[in-house]
């Protein structure tokens, strides 16, 4: 039982590392940024070619692959996201989707569309109350939650954080100070990318990488930031471990069920919320 | 009294001129390819309903689709091989699961709107591929007894061009009275201002379910009749990922226009049977053209074009 709820927490930890950038995006602009699912790709196929190059450390791979969605994060930002303030909620999915569409094209054309499987990169296991975790896994779980206090220390402490904290609550207030609120903005969106980024070249061990894996994991974070609470950070973290530890449980008990049961609970809490979103 | 675009405003010029469209088309196209056309247009005019002409762009539309593919064919086969029958069913099987979903969906608005439908549609999906799996037949799909309808047999393509196409012109007539009446006015009234339409007196909850209810409905309809074209039903007519297929078609054509509704069907048809022969990146192609849409056209092509041949700017 101790092994079903630690895989729960690793898939709840990719899960948070996604939805960061999702919930911000969500809470700041009201946009649904399909987008988000072309940065976690592209991090897991830049350590796909660093390896094949030859690269021998996983770390600093997946530190390319980190890096790399930097630039690529602005352009999105500054060419499609930026644009769409104010445009209502559908053409913002629309042009989103399409940038999506456009990169895993493009993804397609440079790297091909077959899965790419990723070794394991740790390999050994740890033993604990008689149950045997991946030594892999573990490691995953406590970066997600390094993560989470990094992201917590960067929303409080720091100008950047601590203005776009602000900018969730009061937009107008914020900007009449004379802060221009899109230049933080950007900054924490291409924060967000690094961490989607984070999370694919994370999760790129445990399954295989092509060029739609984003899209499956996008839906689920959409589920998990829906329950969280869009722009709402510890909501976010809970709900994606929640989430994680219930798709696993729910995949002990009857295997087929574990990709669905997230959509029930997102459904129901929007259903049941007394709050109008 | 008429409240939209100034050209081709009549019911029957509309039906007339894609009536036209569509025989030009299945004459260039050949009328076995267009009979896909026409339903998908009939899908895309269900969908329009809910996303032009109230506003809310639901991102799990696929569902009714499917629900009409599969119990238009289950309800359809206890009452003989009728594909009337089939078509019956499809719509009204869709339309009850449309007011049961819609009752807890049209309360929400935006971003939840659009995700509750997508969750939805993913249960949905889940349903037909696992746990029904032994009358679904999972990926295996099912095949669609295709029988005659009277003198019509539609197992020869051009005839069931015909009978597709009566059906799309009946939908378009419907739609089209009923957006012109009052029920009409009120779904554009409660997209450019729910919280008014509240004011004014009506419920504007119980007009959106019904409306989303309609939708469903017809979105049903056109997965019935896409058992009868392809002569099977699988899951993938309940996919949620193919959800963005129908969302950008209505873009394409120009939302809250039932012509646009009809362009935007043939124009995504078109760009995703021909392109993709001649360009290999053609979903490429097609993200550099919806960017280009987003940006410059909102209205879409229809808006383009109304607002060109009024010669001045209407927004």
């Amino acid at each position: 039982m101790i092994e079903v709820f630690f895989y729960g927490l690793t898939v709840g930890g990719i899960l948070y590392l996604v939805s960061i950038g999702l919930s911000l995006t969500f809470g700041i602009m009201k946009i649904v940024n399909f987008s988000h699912a072309l940065v976690y790709a592209l991090g897991p196929y830049i350590l796909v070619s660093y390896a094949l190059k030859g690269g021998e450390s996983y770390i600093l791979g997946s530190l390319l692959g980190v890096l790399f969605v930097i630039p690529i994060g602005y352009v999105v930002e500054r060419f499609v996201i930026r644009r769409l303030y104010g445009v209502g909620i559908d053409l913002a999915i629309i042009a989103t989707y399409a940038t999506l569409l456009i990169g895993v094209d493009v993804i397609k054309f440079i790297w091909g569309a077959t899965p790419i499987p990723v070794s394991d990169p740790v390999g050994s296991y740890l033993m604990l109350f008689h149950s045997r975790l991946p030594l892999y896994r573990v490691t995953v779980v406590l970066l997600a939650i390094a993560v989470h206090f990094f992201v917590l220390f960067f929303f409080r402490k720091t100008m950047v954080g601590r203005i776009v904290v602000a900018a969730l609550e009061d937009e107008d207030g914020v900007r009449s100070l004379g802060i221009s609120v899109g230049k933080y903005f950007s900054i924490v969106f291409v924060l967000g990318c690094c961490l989607a980024a984070l999370g694919g070249v994370l999760y790129a061990p445990i399954t295989a990488v092509h060029p739609y894996m984003g899209l499956s994991i996008l839906l689920l974070s959409f589920a998990v930031v829906m329950v969280g609470g869009m722009g709402n950070l510890a909501g976010t973290f809970y709900a994606s471990l929640f989430m994680g530890i219930l798709m696993s449980v729910a995949g002990r008990i009857w295997g087929p069920v574990a990709d669905t049961i997230p959509f029930i609970v997102m459904a129901l809490v929007i259903a049941f919320r007394r709050r109008k979103v | 009294m008429r409240l939209n675009e100034g050209i081709l405003s009549g019911h029957w010029m509309k039906l007339v001129l894609v009536l036209g469209i569509f025989l030009l088309l299945a004459y260039l196209v050949t009328p076995f390819r267009v009979a896909d056309y026409i339903i998908f247009c009939i899908f895309v005019l269900g969908f329009d309903l809910l996303y032009g002409h109230m506003g809310k762009l639901s991102f799990g539309h696929m569902l009714y689709l499917g629900t009409g593919a599969y119990f238009g064919l289950f309800l359809g086969n206890l009452i003989g091989h009728n594909p009337l029958s089939i078509l019956l069913f499809g719509f009204l099987s869709a339309f009850l699961l449309g007011l049961l979903v819609g009752s807890i969906a049209v309360r929400t608005s935006e971003a939840a709107f659009a995700l509750i439908n997508l969750a939805f549609n993913q249960v949905g999906y889940f349903l037909v591929l696992v746990p029904l799996n032994p009358w679904t037949r999972g990926d295996d799909g099912l095949p669609v007894p295709i029988l005659n309808v009277g003198p019509i047999d539609l197992n020869v393509p051009v005839h069931r061009f015909f009978f597709f196409l009566v059906f799309l012109l009946l939908v378009l007539y419907v739609l089209s009275r009923l957006i012109d009446s009052p029920f009409g006015l009120l779904m554009h009234a409660i997209r450019d201002n729910e919280l008014r339409v509240n004011f004014l007196g009506y419920d504007a909850l119980r007009y959106q379910w019904v409306n989303f209810a309609i939708s469903a409905g017809i979105a049903g309809l056109a997965g019935a009749m896409f058992g009868l074209n392809y002569g099977y039903v699988t899951p993938s007519f309940m996919d949620p990922h193919r959800n963005v297929e129908v969302v950008f078609a209505s873009l394409i054509g120009g939302s809250g226009n039932l012509l646009g509704a009809v362009l935007g069907g043939i124009v995504y048809m078109l760009i995703s049977n021909f392109i993709a022969d001649i360009i290999v990146r053609w979903e490429l192609f097609l993200g550099v053209i919806l960017l280009i849409l987003v940006f410059r056209f909102p209205r879409g092509i229809w808006g383009f074009v109304s607002r060109f041949s009024q010669g001045r700017n209407r927004t």
